[in-house]
Protein backbone atom coordinates (compact mmCIF):
# COMPACT_ATOMS: atom_id res chain seq x y z
CA UNK A 1 0.00 0.00 0.00
CA UNK A 2 1.22 3.47 -1.26
CA UNK A 3 1.73 5.91 2.04
CA UNK A 4 1.06 8.70 -0.30
CA UNK A 5 -2.69 7.99 -1.28
CA UNK A 6 -3.70 7.68 2.55
CA UNK A 7 -1.71 10.94 2.56
CA UNK A 8 -3.85 12.35 -0.09
CA UNK A 9 -7.29 11.12 1.07
CA UNK A 10 -6.92 12.66 5.02
CA UNK A 11 -5.88 15.47 3.50
CA UNK A 12 -8.54 15.57 0.51
CA UNK A 13 -11.20 14.56 3.61
CA UNK A 14 -10.39 17.11 5.94
CA UNK A 15 -10.69 20.10 3.65
CA UNK A 16 -14.74 19.52 2.32
CA UNK A 17 -15.53 18.95 6.09
CA UNK A 18 -18.79 20.27 6.39
CA UNK A 19 -21.09 20.89 9.87
CA UNK A 20 -23.16 17.18 9.20
CA UNK A 21 -23.19 14.07 9.28
CA UNK A 22 -19.95 14.12 7.12
CA UNK A 23 -17.78 15.35 10.18
CA UNK A 24 -19.18 12.91 12.45
CA UNK A 25 -17.89 10.36 10.40
CA UNK A 26 -14.92 11.72 9.73
CA UNK A 27 -14.32 11.75 13.36
CA UNK A 28 -16.44 8.12 13.59
CA UNK A 29 -13.76 6.43 11.47
CA UNK A 30 -11.22 7.01 13.75
CA UNK A 31 -12.53 3.99 15.68
CA UNK A 32 -10.32 0.77 15.82
CA UNK A 33 -11.41 -2.01 14.41
CA UNK A 34 -9.94 -5.65 13.30
CA UNK A 35 -9.14 -6.86 10.17
CA UNK A 36 -7.23 -9.76 8.38
CA UNK A 37 -4.69 -8.88 6.34
CA UNK A 38 -3.45 -11.13 3.13
CA UNK A 39 -0.29 -9.13 2.45
CA UNK A 40 3.15 -8.77 4.44
CA UNK A 41 4.48 -5.01 6.03
CA UNK A 42 6.15 -3.89 8.31
CA UNK A 43 4.85 -1.17 10.67
CA UNK A 44 3.12 2.30 8.82
CA UNK A 45 4.03 5.17 10.53
CA UNK A 46 1.16 7.15 10.23
CA UNK A 47 0.71 10.62 11.97
CA UNK A 48 -2.13 9.29 14.39
CA UNK A 49 0.15 6.46 15.63
CA UNK A 50 1.81 3.39 14.29
CA UNK A 51 -0.31 0.55 12.53
CA UNK A 52 0.63 -2.76 12.17
CA UNK A 53 3.13 -4.54 11.14
CA UNK A 54 0.99 -6.79 8.77
CA UNK A 55 1.39 -10.70 8.46
CA UNK A 56 -0.90 -12.53 6.44
CA UNK A 57 -3.43 -14.02 8.47
CA UNK A 58 -3.00 -13.07 11.78
CA UNK A 59 -5.82 -10.15 12.86
CA UNK A 60 -4.71 -6.66 13.42
CA UNK A 61 -5.78 -3.61 14.97
CA UNK A 62 -6.24 -0.88 12.09
CA UNK A 63 -8.33 2.46 12.56
CA UNK A 64 -11.55 2.23 10.22
CA UNK A 65 -10.44 4.47 7.53
CA UNK A 66 -7.45 2.36 6.90
CA UNK A 67 -9.22 -1.26 6.95
CA UNK A 68 -12.34 0.08 4.03
CA UNK A 69 -8.84 0.84 2.05
CA UNK A 70 -7.98 -2.45 3.00
CA UNK A 71 -10.99 -3.97 2.29
CA UNK A 72 -11.58 -2.30 -1.36
CA UNK A 73 -7.84 -3.04 -2.15
CA UNK A 74 -9.15 -6.70 -1.20
CA UNK A 75 -5.81 -6.61 1.08
CA UNK A 76 -7.81 -7.59 3.87
CA UNK A 77 -10.96 -9.46 5.52
CA UNK A 78 -12.50 -6.86 8.18
CA UNK A 79 -13.95 -8.66 11.63
CA UNK A 80 -17.27 -7.15 12.80
CA UNK A 81 -16.41 -5.68 15.88
CA UNK A 82 -18.22 -7.73 18.92
CA UNK A 83 -21.46 -6.21 19.12
CA UNK A 84 -22.14 -6.39 15.31
CA UNK A 85 -23.97 -9.60 16.49
CA UNK A 86 -27.93 -10.11 15.75
CA UNK A 87 -28.39 -11.43 19.40
CA UNK A 88 -26.62 -8.63 20.94
CA UNK A 89 -28.46 -6.03 18.94
CA UNK A 90 -31.65 -7.41 19.35
CA UNK A 91 -31.07 -7.52 23.12
CA UNK A 92 -30.32 -3.39 22.77
CA UNK A 93 -33.23 -2.71 20.91
CA UNK A 94 -35.24 -4.56 23.96
CA UNK A 95 -33.85 -2.67 26.29
CA UNK A 96 -34.41 0.37 24.22
CA UNK A 97 -37.80 0.46 23.89
CA UNK A 98 -38.15 -0.60 27.89
CA UNK A 99 -36.38 2.22 28.98
CA UNK A 100 -37.12 5.76 29.59
CA UNK A 101 -33.81 7.01 29.19
CA UNK A 102 -31.01 6.25 27.09
CA UNK A 103 -29.30 3.32 26.98
CA UNK A 104 -25.17 2.85 26.90
CA UNK A 105 -24.52 1.97 23.05
CA UNK A 106 -21.54 -0.22 22.73
CA UNK A 107 -19.63 2.32 20.60
CA UNK A 108 -19.75 6.19 20.70
CA UNK A 109 -20.21 5.97 16.93
CA UNK A 110 -22.25 2.76 16.28
CA UNK A 111 -24.11 4.67 13.45
CA UNK A 112 -21.33 5.46 11.35
CA UNK A 113 -18.93 2.37 12.02
CA UNK A 114 -22.47 0.32 11.14
CA UNK A 115 -22.88 2.22 7.96
CA UNK A 116 -19.47 2.29 7.06
CA UNK A 117 -18.49 -1.38 7.35
CA UNK A 118 -22.33 -2.72 5.86
CA UNK A 119 -21.56 -0.98 3.13
CA UNK A 120 -17.54 -1.79 2.24
CA UNK A 121 -17.77 -5.00 4.15
CA UNK A 122 -20.87 -6.75 3.99
CA UNK A 123 -19.84 -9.82 2.46
CA UNK A 124 -17.56 -10.11 5.81
CA UNK A 125 -20.23 -9.97 8.11
CA UNK A 126 -23.15 -12.31 9.10
CA UNK A 127 -26.33 -11.33 8.62
CA UNK A 128 -25.82 -7.87 7.27
CA UNK A 129 -28.61 -6.99 6.41
CA UNK A 130 -30.82 -8.07 8.89
CA UNK A 131 -28.11 -5.90 11.32
CA UNK A 132 -28.62 -2.69 8.92
CA UNK A 133 -32.28 -3.20 9.73
CA UNK A 134 -31.72 -3.98 13.44
CA UNK A 135 -29.58 -0.81 14.06
CA UNK A 136 -32.10 1.44 11.89
CA UNK A 137 -34.98 0.77 14.21
CA UNK A 138 -32.43 1.33 17.31
CA UNK A 139 -31.83 5.03 15.78
CA UNK A 140 -35.23 5.60 15.15
CA UNK A 141 -36.27 4.65 18.52
CA UNK A 142 -33.47 6.94 20.08
CA UNK A 143 -34.24 9.71 18.08
CA UNK A 144 -37.81 9.52 18.87
CA UNK A 145 -36.42 9.81 22.47
CA UNK A 146 -34.64 12.51 21.81
CA UNK A 147 -37.34 14.74 20.02
CA UNK A 148 -39.37 13.97 22.87
CA UNK A 149 -37.07 14.79 25.93
CA UNK A 150 -36.21 18.07 23.72
CA UNK A 151 -39.70 18.91 23.20
CA UNK A 152 -40.24 18.65 26.83
CA UNK A 153 -36.75 20.58 28.12
CA UNK A 154 -38.13 23.95 25.95
CA UNK A 155 -41.95 23.25 27.09
CA UNK A 156 -41.03 22.98 30.52
CA UNK A 157 -38.47 25.24 30.98
CA UNK A 158 -36.01 22.79 32.72
CA UNK A 159 -32.82 24.29 33.37
CA UNK A 160 -30.27 21.33 32.15
CA UNK A 161 -30.74 17.92 30.07
CA UNK A 162 -28.55 15.23 31.03
CA UNK A 163 -26.97 13.95 27.63
CA UNK A 164 -25.98 10.77 29.37
CA UNK A 165 -25.32 7.65 26.88
CA UNK A 166 -25.95 9.75 23.88
CA UNK A 167 -23.58 9.49 20.75
CA UNK A 168 -21.93 11.83 18.90
CA UNK A 169 -24.62 11.54 16.23
CA UNK A 170 -27.56 11.88 17.55
CA UNK A 171 -26.26 14.72 19.37
CA UNK A 172 -25.61 16.21 16.01
CA UNK A 173 -28.87 15.71 14.85
CA UNK A 174 -30.11 17.97 16.87
CA UNK A 175 -28.38 20.51 15.87
CA UNK A 176 -28.46 23.49 15.24
CA UNK A 177 -32.38 23.75 16.09
CA UNK A 178 -32.01 23.34 20.05
CA UNK A 179 -28.79 25.56 20.75
CA UNK A 180 -30.34 28.19 18.73
CA UNK A 181 -33.84 27.79 20.24
CA UNK A 182 -32.18 27.95 23.59
CA UNK A 183 -30.11 31.02 23.06
CA UNK A 184 -33.68 32.85 21.56
CA UNK A 185 -35.15 31.60 25.26
CA UNK A 186 -32.39 33.01 26.81
CA UNK A 187 -32.33 36.29 25.06
CA UNK A 188 -35.91 37.19 25.52
CA UNK A 189 -35.82 35.98 29.24
CA UNK A 190 -32.23 38.52 29.69
CA UNK A 191 -34.06 41.17 27.78
CA UNK A 192 -36.45 41.39 30.91
CA UNK A 193 -34.67 43.12 33.33
CA UNK A 194 -32.65 45.39 31.19
CA UNK A 195 -34.74 47.88 29.86
CA UNK A 196 -36.71 50.00 32.21
CA UNK A 197 -38.70 53.11 30.25
CA UNK A 198 -39.09 56.28 31.98
CA UNK A 199 -35.53 55.40 34.22
CA UNK A 200 -34.47 58.84 35.89
CA UNK A 201 -30.84 58.40 35.37
CA UNK A 202 -30.39 59.61 31.78
CA UNK A 203 -32.10 61.45 29.17
CA UNK A 204 -30.99 59.66 26.52
CA UNK A 205 -29.65 56.01 26.75
CA UNK A 206 -28.66 53.42 24.38
CA UNK A 207 -30.50 50.02 24.04
CA UNK A 208 -28.37 47.25 25.79
CA UNK A 209 -30.12 44.04 25.22
CA UNK A 210 -27.94 41.00 25.84
CA UNK A 211 -26.53 39.63 22.43
CA UNK A 212 -25.80 36.21 21.66
CA UNK A 213 -22.30 36.11 20.72
CA UNK A 214 -22.68 34.37 16.87
CA UNK A 215 -20.31 35.90 15.02
CA UNK A 216 -19.99 34.96 11.25
CA UNK B 1 -21.95 26.75 11.94
CA UNK B 2 -22.01 30.09 10.28
CA UNK B 3 -24.60 32.47 11.47
CA UNK B 4 -25.55 36.06 10.15
CA UNK B 5 -23.69 38.37 12.26
CA UNK B 6 -27.24 40.32 12.45
CA UNK B 7 -28.71 37.37 14.34
CA UNK B 8 -28.27 38.89 17.35
CA UNK B 9 -29.09 42.99 18.09
CA UNK B 10 -26.51 45.31 17.18
CA UNK B 11 -25.61 48.73 15.91
CA UNK B 12 -25.49 47.73 12.20
CA UNK B 13 -27.73 44.64 12.94
CA UNK B 14 -30.54 44.64 9.72
CA UNK B 15 -33.19 42.71 11.60
CA UNK B 16 -33.07 45.15 14.74
CA UNK B 17 -33.60 48.16 12.21
CA UNK B 18 -35.86 46.40 10.36
CA UNK B 19 -37.83 45.70 13.69
CA UNK B 20 -37.49 48.99 15.07
CA UNK B 21 -39.60 50.23 12.06
CA UNK B 22 -42.85 48.99 13.09
CA UNK B 23 -45.14 51.51 13.57
CA UNK B 24 -45.94 51.65 17.68
CA UNK B 25 -48.76 53.70 18.82
CA UNK B 26 -47.96 56.73 21.15
CA UNK B 27 -49.65 59.41 22.83
CA UNK B 28 -47.92 63.25 23.15
CA UNK B 29 -47.91 64.06 26.89
CA UNK B 30 -46.70 67.90 25.91
CA UNK B 31 -46.92 70.51 23.19
CA UNK B 32 -44.09 70.17 20.49
CA UNK B 33 -43.52 73.24 18.40
CA UNK B 34 -43.05 72.92 14.46
CA UNK B 35 -43.43 69.26 14.18
CA UNK B 36 -47.15 69.44 13.40
CA UNK B 37 -46.19 67.84 9.62
CA UNK B 38 -46.17 64.06 11.87
CA UNK B 39 -49.40 64.47 12.26
CA UNK B 40 -51.32 64.22 8.68
CA UNK B 41 -54.63 64.74 9.78
CA UNK B 42 -54.27 68.43 10.88
CA UNK B 43 -52.89 71.18 9.28
CA UNK B 44 -51.33 72.86 12.22
CA UNK B 45 -47.69 73.96 12.93
CA UNK B 46 -47.20 72.66 16.65
CA UNK B 47 -47.74 68.95 17.61
CA UNK B 48 -50.57 69.41 20.72
CA UNK B 49 -50.49 67.59 23.64
CA UNK B 50 -53.22 65.17 23.88
CA UNK B 51 -52.11 64.02 20.27
CA UNK B 52 -52.52 60.29 19.09
CA UNK B 53 -50.16 59.03 17.00
CA UNK B 54 -48.14 56.05 15.40
CA UNK B 55 -44.41 56.98 15.37
CA UNK B 56 -41.52 54.38 14.63
CA UNK B 57 -40.75 51.78 17.61
CA UNK B 58 -37.22 53.61 17.51
CA UNK B 59 -38.41 57.35 17.74
CA UNK B 60 -40.95 55.95 20.41
CA UNK B 61 -38.88 54.27 22.31
CA UNK B 62 -35.92 57.60 22.70
CA UNK B 63 -39.28 60.22 23.23
CA UNK B 64 -40.48 58.07 26.31
CA UNK B 65 -37.42 57.86 27.68
CA UNK B 66 -35.30 59.87 29.84
CA UNK B 67 -36.32 62.69 32.78
CA UNK B 68 -39.24 64.05 30.72
CA UNK B 69 -40.49 61.66 28.26
CA UNK B 70 -42.09 63.44 25.00
CA UNK B 71 -44.88 60.60 24.79
CA UNK B 72 -46.46 57.47 26.55
CA UNK B 73 -45.90 54.64 24.56
CA UNK B 74 -48.85 51.90 23.75
CA UNK B 75 -48.86 48.42 22.81
CA UNK B 76 -48.93 47.66 18.86
CA UNK B 77 -52.45 46.12 18.24
CA UNK B 78 -50.73 42.08 18.27
CA UNK B 79 -49.25 42.29 21.80
CA UNK B 80 -52.67 43.80 23.37
CA UNK B 81 -55.00 42.08 25.43
CA UNK B 82 -57.01 40.28 22.76
CA UNK B 83 -54.36 39.08 20.73
CA UNK B 84 -52.26 37.61 23.58
CA UNK B 85 -56.08 35.70 24.72
CA UNK B 86 -55.59 34.27 21.00
CA UNK B 87 -51.94 33.12 21.41
CA UNK B 88 -52.74 31.86 25.02
CA UNK B 89 -55.08 29.75 23.44
CA UNK B 90 -53.13 27.71 20.72
CA UNK B 91 -49.90 29.76 19.72
CA UNK B 92 -49.78 27.44 17.11
CA UNK B 93 -52.44 28.09 15.03
CA UNK B 94 -51.05 31.69 14.51
CA UNK B 95 -50.30 32.95 11.34
CA UNK B 96 -47.66 35.15 12.78
CA UNK B 97 -46.33 36.53 9.65
CA UNK B 98 -49.78 38.15 9.69
CA UNK B 99 -49.00 39.53 12.82
CA UNK B 100 -45.76 40.94 12.99
CA UNK B 101 -42.64 40.05 10.74
CA UNK B 102 -40.62 40.46 13.45
CA UNK B 103 -42.56 39.27 16.41
CA UNK B 104 -39.79 38.34 18.85
CA UNK B 105 -37.80 41.26 18.19
CA UNK B 106 -40.17 44.11 18.76
CA UNK B 107 -42.10 41.92 21.47
CA UNK B 108 -38.78 42.29 23.37
CA UNK B 109 -38.51 45.83 22.81
CA UNK B 110 -42.46 46.76 23.30
CA UNK B 111 -42.82 44.27 26.31
CA UNK B 112 -40.94 47.26 28.68
CA UNK B 113 -44.38 49.06 27.95
CA UNK B 114 -46.32 46.71 29.55
CA UNK B 115 -45.62 46.69 33.55
CA UNK B 116 -47.22 43.92 34.29
CA UNK B 117 -44.92 41.74 32.21
CA UNK B 118 -47.87 39.80 30.48
CA UNK B 119 -46.06 41.02 27.11
CA UNK B 120 -42.78 38.59 28.23
CA UNK B 121 -44.97 36.30 29.43
CA UNK B 122 -46.71 35.41 25.52
CA UNK B 123 -43.31 36.10 24.20
CA UNK B 124 -41.79 32.86 26.32
CA UNK B 125 -44.86 30.97 25.72
CA UNK B 126 -45.47 31.54 22.15
CA UNK B 127 -41.91 30.53 21.03
CA UNK B 128 -41.90 27.25 23.63
CA UNK B 129 -45.80 26.39 22.47
CA UNK B 130 -44.65 26.85 18.32
CA UNK B 131 -41.08 25.28 19.07
CA UNK B 132 -42.69 21.88 18.44
CA UNK B 133 -44.08 22.78 14.97
CA UNK B 134 -40.40 24.58 14.13
CA UNK B 135 -39.02 21.50 15.16
CA UNK B 136 -41.44 18.89 12.79
CA UNK B 137 -41.26 21.39 9.94
CA UNK B 138 -37.54 21.28 9.97
CA UNK B 139 -37.11 17.40 10.18
CA UNK B 140 -40.12 17.53 7.47
CA UNK B 141 -41.08 20.36 5.36
CA UNK B 142 -42.23 18.39 2.46
CA UNK B 143 -45.90 17.56 4.44
CA UNK B 144 -47.25 20.82 4.77
CA UNK B 145 -45.37 23.81 2.92
CA UNK B 146 -47.70 26.13 3.73
CA UNK B 147 -47.19 26.15 7.38
CA UNK B 148 -43.36 27.45 6.60
CA UNK B 149 -45.02 30.68 5.67
CA UNK B 150 -46.54 31.67 9.03
CA UNK B 151 -43.19 31.47 10.25
CA UNK B 152 -41.85 35.37 12.31
CA UNK B 153 -38.38 36.10 10.56
CA UNK B 154 -36.31 34.77 14.03
CA UNK B 155 -38.46 31.47 13.68
CA UNK B 156 -37.45 31.11 9.92
CA UNK B 157 -34.22 31.90 10.63
CA UNK B 158 -33.95 28.95 12.57
CA UNK B 159 -35.93 26.49 10.45
CA UNK B 160 -34.11 26.90 7.38
CA UNK B 161 -30.51 26.66 9.37
CA UNK B 162 -31.66 23.68 11.09
CA UNK B 163 -33.69 22.14 7.75
CA UNK B 164 -30.06 22.23 6.22
CA UNK B 165 -28.82 20.65 8.52
CA UNK B 166 -31.63 18.43 8.85
CA UNK B 167 -31.22 17.58 5.14
CA UNK B 168 -28.01 17.05 5.36
CA UNK B 169 -27.83 14.31 7.83
CA UNK B 170 -30.73 12.59 6.34
CA UNK B 171 -28.44 12.71 2.66
CA UNK B 172 -25.94 11.30 5.17
CA UNK B 173 -27.90 8.08 5.75
CA UNK B 174 -28.95 7.13 2.55
CA UNK B 175 -26.09 7.87 0.72
CA UNK B 176 -24.11 4.75 0.46
CA UNK B 177 -20.07 4.40 -0.76
CA UNK B 178 -19.95 7.72 -2.71
CA UNK B 179 -17.19 8.42 -4.26
CA UNK B 180 -14.37 11.11 -2.25
CA UNK B 181 -14.34 13.74 -4.33
CA UNK B 182 -10.75 16.03 -3.75
CA UNK B 183 -11.41 19.37 -1.84
CA UNK B 184 -11.57 22.35 -4.07
CA UNK B 185 -8.59 23.42 -2.08
CA UNK B 186 -6.78 20.46 -3.07
CA UNK B 187 -7.59 20.65 -7.19
CA UNK B 188 -6.70 24.46 -7.43
CA UNK B 189 -3.58 23.73 -5.58
CA UNK B 190 -0.35 24.76 -7.79
CA UNK B 191 2.86 25.92 -6.92
CA UNK B 192 2.93 29.52 -5.84
CA UNK B 193 4.88 31.62 -8.50
CA UNK B 194 6.70 33.91 -6.50
CA UNK B 195 5.79 37.35 -6.64
CA UNK B 196 7.69 39.86 -9.22
CA UNK B 197 8.26 43.34 -7.04
CA UNK B 198 8.86 45.14 -10.32
CA UNK B 199 5.03 43.87 -11.61
CA UNK B 200 3.48 45.26 -8.27
CA UNK B 201 4.87 48.72 -8.76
Amino acid sequence: MKVSTIWQRQLCYAGQLQQCGDEVEFLGEKQIITVVPTFNSPVLHLISGDVGPFRAGLPTNVPMWLAVQLKQRQQGKIQAPDWMDIDRLTEMKENEKQSQTFTKMPSDHYMVEAKILLDCASDDIPRADEIRTIIKDIWDIRMSKIRTSVNKLIKNADSYAGLDNLTVMEINSIRPILPHALDQIYRIKASKKLRVPSQNSTTFHTSSRPSTSFSS
Amino acid sequence: MPLPSSYSPNYFSIDDILATQERTPCKFLLNVPKMGQLNPSAAERDLKAGTSLELPLWLVIEMSAGRQPIITPELPKVFRESYREILKADACAVDLHKYSLHFYEVGSYVKHFDRRGDVHEILLHTFKTRYRQLMDLADNSVSDPSVQHSLDTLEKRIFVASHSARTKLNSWLIKSGSPLEAAELVVNHKKRKRVDVDDMK
